[in-house]
């Protein structure tokens, strides 16, 4: 096989990169520019540099705990997602279940509703259905990690779908064959050769949740508030806070990466284990 | 890997570290009594929804916390964007839940909660609870805005918190710089004075327009609120333009069994009315290029940056445009006048039956489902203090009390802003809130779509107004107010 | 193999969890799309009206325009996804230096909330003020102007959106191509293949299932899209960007048309069904039948 030079490679990738960061640039141009300046023929090279917006950010008491919100809700959500996902996929992948593939294209469907109308019947469960006692899932975390797997796990169950399906069934049917049992069978034998799939998995679904919004602002008040809703209160009447804004959003840009390069490690690592398979 | 660790690690430990308290000394009169009156809720958390405007802001930092070191009781504030506020505010009072103690009502959506019978009256619970009333708070002085908030016996539904009139703005060191007056009187034969009719406005936007293209400057003759997808062009036209026009009512004749139409007896698409849309399609050219997407942030911004000579810009933007620094290029060079009109609308104004402009603002309310509407009475009563009002106004720059006008800082301000409280103080009365319509938002929506393909130049201005005046009476026979 | 009871077991969790939060819910809009329901109508309350909502749909010009909008937008946004994604997945599949560096820079745009992502393009476009229009009027004297030209208000959302979204497609496809035997390729090449027939019968029938996973994924999620859209241009000019998410945003939120909302998002709902099940059979099926 033909190999080109890897610098060719890395200077289309340089290239490509140019395209993928210019708006996140942007977005780095507006929160250090004082709001009198955005209204004005743009330059494409800062001259200087405006950190206001970024201690008016940093002196916000409430936003410090709608990160903490974000980052519960979107973990957990991801890690429950991910590992009910992979749950059902086994049993989808390894059993003879009577109209699995019915079920397996009905969990899907659950993502393809358009959001506004579903909010008001899910306003009405989580205050009034489904509770205990006077707890409501209305504003919580926990309420908001379930309410997101209504997207979320459609998403997992179909990027893994393939995964599992993928892994050969001798393997776990030889590991029944030593006596292993069931939880160890997926533990130790299905789970390490999904690795790759199931970081992907995870990742992409904390990135769904971290970014969710409409469902976020309609279901929580007070005490689970989102950074994504925090950013919609500086759109007002009075005026776009463009500059807070946007000095938010690179804050949470800080999270979003750190989670990003934890996990995106083993889509690498996964790759020795497809050439072991193989 | 490690390096974005650090970086979000340092990042973290830097957000914790900075913190400030936004504290600020609230002297109210009669200390003891809101003690006593609060001490009743004890363990009572109020929660409120509003918008995130300043007022709103300086609720939620300064007087909740306040009210709490004076009474005892908690105030959660929550905070959000204008589509939600309400959203959410309509969902509680709709499902019953009581999560909320006091929504926000803008003034154009209180009769619409008022159909519903979404709010407690609160003249009539302050009967009812005598104890409760405290000696400082007196309705008599809230401003005549307060009106809109009234139900038919004249109870109050909503307490007052902001207040603004939509101001015609010109930028005084262009009005009476020699070399471009000289220039205007040349091209024009008149003198360069704020526009008392729209022809001369009209006039004043071709020279300005014309002046920045020949000068090389990013300088254009007016604003224009025209975005092609969002209600703030509607508004514009229908509660700024179309009234200066004499059409009022955004057209609609309640007398008429909700007509819209001239031949139903309406006049959304009178004569006037065309006039109207069609003076503001060529004040649209004539404005900023960016106008297409301008909501009244865009225009407040556009005009702060510099980039207009004269606009209509809603009150609560002129303020931080003529003072604050970082946002605005033009502080100290904004003047204030009323907004351009058509013969007779004066004098319409002045006898009550039109008016020549917007007059908006909001208030706080109780849902009936709320679960402390006792102690939400108190803070309603907390919010119309004589003693919070003057650093309210200066922070935020709303008035709801009449005594407010003549406090040392508004009057401060108030000189900053070329007369701006002078006029809404004398002249308030000739604004007015938004029609006293259950369906403000569904006619609205209704009708929008067909004004953003007039502003697209897709419908020409007078099949525009008249499919919308059409589409208004359909839309009102499907909600059951036309017969 | 081990009895069916264990895989409903291992099934369980995740049928009760979207049957609690997408069956009920679901179960709730359809009986409402059978009403007339505004609560500020002069009738606030819920009215039966059989299939009324339904047959107002058919005619309804607005909710057409909506849809034809929306399925070209789909169409343009998904396709250009798909094939840049896989062109990316591919060139990640080489050895060069940085590697990692790139692919943490090219998955950035994903960790953008959508309403942040059009607050940016909105800044960006905005004509006279942002950086674009700016930047093609100096570079090509052409003028962009997303207020009042639909044209340039449905590319701005298409490129949005393939900046937005191309990251999740290359990000899958990775995944699915890192675990591909080397076998069938080190035979194809053998065999004497080229380029394209090893694309077309090695690598995508084994790629096929995680391609249609992804384009199901992107499908649906651009038929949903609402923040973005609403943040850039509102719907607008006119109508032009006023795809049925937000459509469906502006029916129920501000004119609270909730009865005649819910029938909507039902129709909406049955036809993103509809095509995804046909793209399901058309694309599993073939493959289902070879095996067996």
């Amino acid at each position: 096989m033909k190999r080109r030079h890897p610098w060719l490679y890395l200077l289309f990738w340089i290239a490509v990169s140019f395209l993928t960061l210019f708006p996140i640039y942007w977005l780095f141009v507006i929160s250090v520019k004082p709001a009198v300046d955005l209204f004005s023929t743009p330059d494409i090279i800062l001259k200087s540099f405006y950190w206001q917006n970024y201690i008016d950010v940093l002196n916000d008491r409430t936003l410090r705990g709608y990160m903490v919100n974000s980052l519960v809700i979107s973990s957990g959500n991801a890690v429950l997602c991910t590992t009910l996902g992979f749950l059902a996929c086994y049993a989808l992948s390894r059993f003879d279940l009577p109209g699995k593939e019915s079920i397996f294209f009905w969990t899907i469907t659950n993502r393809m509703a358009p959001p506004a109308v579903f909010l008001l019947p899910l306003f009405l469960l989580m205050t009034q259905v489904y509770r205990i006692g006077d707890f409501t899932l209305l504003d919580t975390r926990i309420g908001m990690i379930l309410v997101y797997c209504t997207f979320n796990l459609p998403f997992a169950i179909w990027t893994l779908r393939p995964t599992l399906d993928g892994i050969p069934k001798e393997l776990d049917e030889a590991a029944y064959m030593d006596g292993a049992s069931p939880f160890k069978v997926i533990t130790e034998v299905v789970f390490p050769l999904c690795r790759p799939g199931l970081a992907v998995t995870l990742i992409l679904t904390w990135v769904f949740a971290w970014n969710e919004y409409l469902l976020a602002a309609t279901l929580t008040n007070f005490s689970a508030r989102t950074l994504t809703t925090g950013l919609s209160e500086y759109v007002t009447t009075t005026g776009t806070e463009w500059g807070i804004m946007a000095a938010i959003s690179v804050f949470t840009l800080i999270p979003a990466l750190i989670v990003f390069g934890l996990v995106q490690r083993h889509i690498v690592t996964g790759l020795t284990f497809g050439a072991v398979k193989g | 890997m490690n390096l974005s660790v650090k970086l979000g690690a340092s990042a973290l430990a830097l957000m914790l570290a900075v913190g400030s308290a936004f504290a600020q000394d609230i002297k109210v009169g009669h200390p003891d009594w809101w003690k006593n009156a609060g001490a009743k809720f004890d363990g009572v958390t109020l929660r409120g929804v509003t918008e995130a405007t300043p007022p709103s802001n300086y609720i939620s930092d300064v007087l909740a916390p306040a009210f709490e070191d004076l009474t005892g009781i908690r105030v959660e504030i929550e905070t959000t964007s204008w589509d939600q506020m309400y959203d959410k505010a309509i969902k509680d009072m709709e499902a019953k839940t009581g999560i909320y103690d006091m929504v926000f009502i803008e003034q154009d959506i209180v009769y619409a909660y008022l159909a519903r019978d979404f709010l407690v009256d609160f003249t009539a619970e302050l009967k009812a609870h005598p104890d409760l009333k405290a000696a400082n708070f007196d309705e008599a002085n809230l401003t005549s805005f307060a009106d809109n908030f009234r139900g038919k016996d004249g109870d109050l539904f909503g307490m007052p918190m902001e207040a603004f009139i939509k101001v015609y703005l010109y930028r005084t060191d262009l009005f009476n710089d020699p070399k471009v007056k000289a220039a205007f009187k040349k091209e024009t034969g008149h003198d360069l004075v704020p526009a008392k009719t729209h022809a001369e406005y009209a006039e004043i936007a071709r020279f300005f327009t014309k002046w920045g293209k020949d000068h090389d400057m990013k300088l254009w003759g007016t604003t224009a609120q025209a975005h092609t997808g969002h209600p703030a062009s509607w508004y514009e036209f229908f509660e700024s333009v179309a009234p200066t026009y004499g059409v009022y009512n955004w057209g609609i004749n309640p007398d008429k069994n909700y007509a819209a139409t001239v031949a139903h007896g309406g006049s959304m698409n009178s004569p006037e009315a065309k006039a109207a849309l069609k003076w503001w399609l060529e004040m649209r050219d004539l404005a900023p290029p960016e106008s297409v997407q301008s909501t009244w942030t865009e225009v407040a911004t556009t005009f702060a940056a510099g980039r207009a000579a004269q606009g209509l810009v809603y009150g609560e933007n002129a303020a931080w445009i003529a003072s604050d620094k970082n946002k605005s290029r033009v502080v100290g060079k904004v003047g204030v006048a009323l907004p351009p009109l058509e013969d007779g609308v004066m004098a319409d104004a002045e006898s009550g039956k039109g008016y020549i402009g917007y007059y908006d603002g909001g208030a706080f309310g109780t849902p009936v489902t709320s679960k402390n509407e006792e102690a939400a009475l108190l803070f309603l009563q907390f919010l119309a203090l004589p003693e919070i009002q003057e650093d309210w106004a200066a922070a935020a720059s709303r008035i709801t009390l009449t005594s407010t006008y003549d406090t040392p800082k508004v009057k401060a301000l108030d000189k900053e802003l070329g007369g701006y409280y002078t006029m809404m103080r004398e002249d308030g009365k000739l604004f007015r809130g938004a029609p006293p319509y259950p369906f403000h938002a569904q006619v609205r929506e209704a009708t929008a779509q067909i004004l953003y393909k007039v502003l697209t130049g897709d419908l020409g201005p007078d099949e525009g107004l008249d499919q919308m005046a059409a589409k208004a009476e359909e839309e009102l026979q499907t909600l059951g107010y036309r017969e | 193999m081990h009895s069916n009871r264990l895989g409903w077991l291992l099934l369980a969790p995740t049928l009760l969890v979207l049957g609690l939060f997408g069956v009920v819910p679901f179960f709730y809009v359809v009986w409402v799309s059978f009403h007339q329901w505004n609560p500020f109508a002069a009738n606030p309350d819920m009215i039966f009206n059989g299939a009324e909502n339904f047959r107002r749909l058919v005619f309804d010009e607005a909710f057409l325009a909506s849809l034809g909008a929306t399925v070209s937008f789909v169409f343009f946004a998904v396709i250009s996804e798909l094939v840049l994604g896989y062109m990316l997945a591919q060139a990640f599949m080489k050895d060069f230096p940085g590697k990692g560096f790139f692919r943490t820079i090219h998955t950035l745009p994903l960790i953008m909330a959508p309403i942040i992502v059009g607050s940016v393009w909105k800044l960006m476009t905005t004509p006279s003020i942002g950086i674009i229009p700016n930047l093609l009027d100096s570079w090509f004297g052409f003028d962009l102007n997303i207020g009042q030209s639909a044209a340039a208000a449905f590319i701005v959302t298409v490129v949005m959106d393939v900046w937005h979204w191309t990251p999740l497609v290359t990000l899958s496809l990775i995944a699915a191509l890192v675990s591909l035997p080397q076998d069938p390729f080190e035979q194809a090449q053998i065999d004497g293949a080229g380029k394209r027939q090893i694309f077309w019968h090695v690598t995508l029938p084994m790629i096929a299932p995680a391609v249609l996973a992804t384009v199901f994924i992107r499908l649906m999620d651009a038929l949903r899209t609402v923040d973005e859209v609403l943040m850039l241009t509102g719907g607008g000019p006119g109508a032009a960007t006023r795809y049925v998410g937000v459509h469906i945003f502006k029916e129920v939120f501000p004119r609270t048309n909730y009865g005649y909302g819910s029938a909507i998002s039902v129709i909406v709902l049955y036809l993103t069904i509809v095509v995804c099940w046909l793209l399901y059979v058309g694309m599993l099926a073939p493959r289902n039948t070879g095996k067996g």
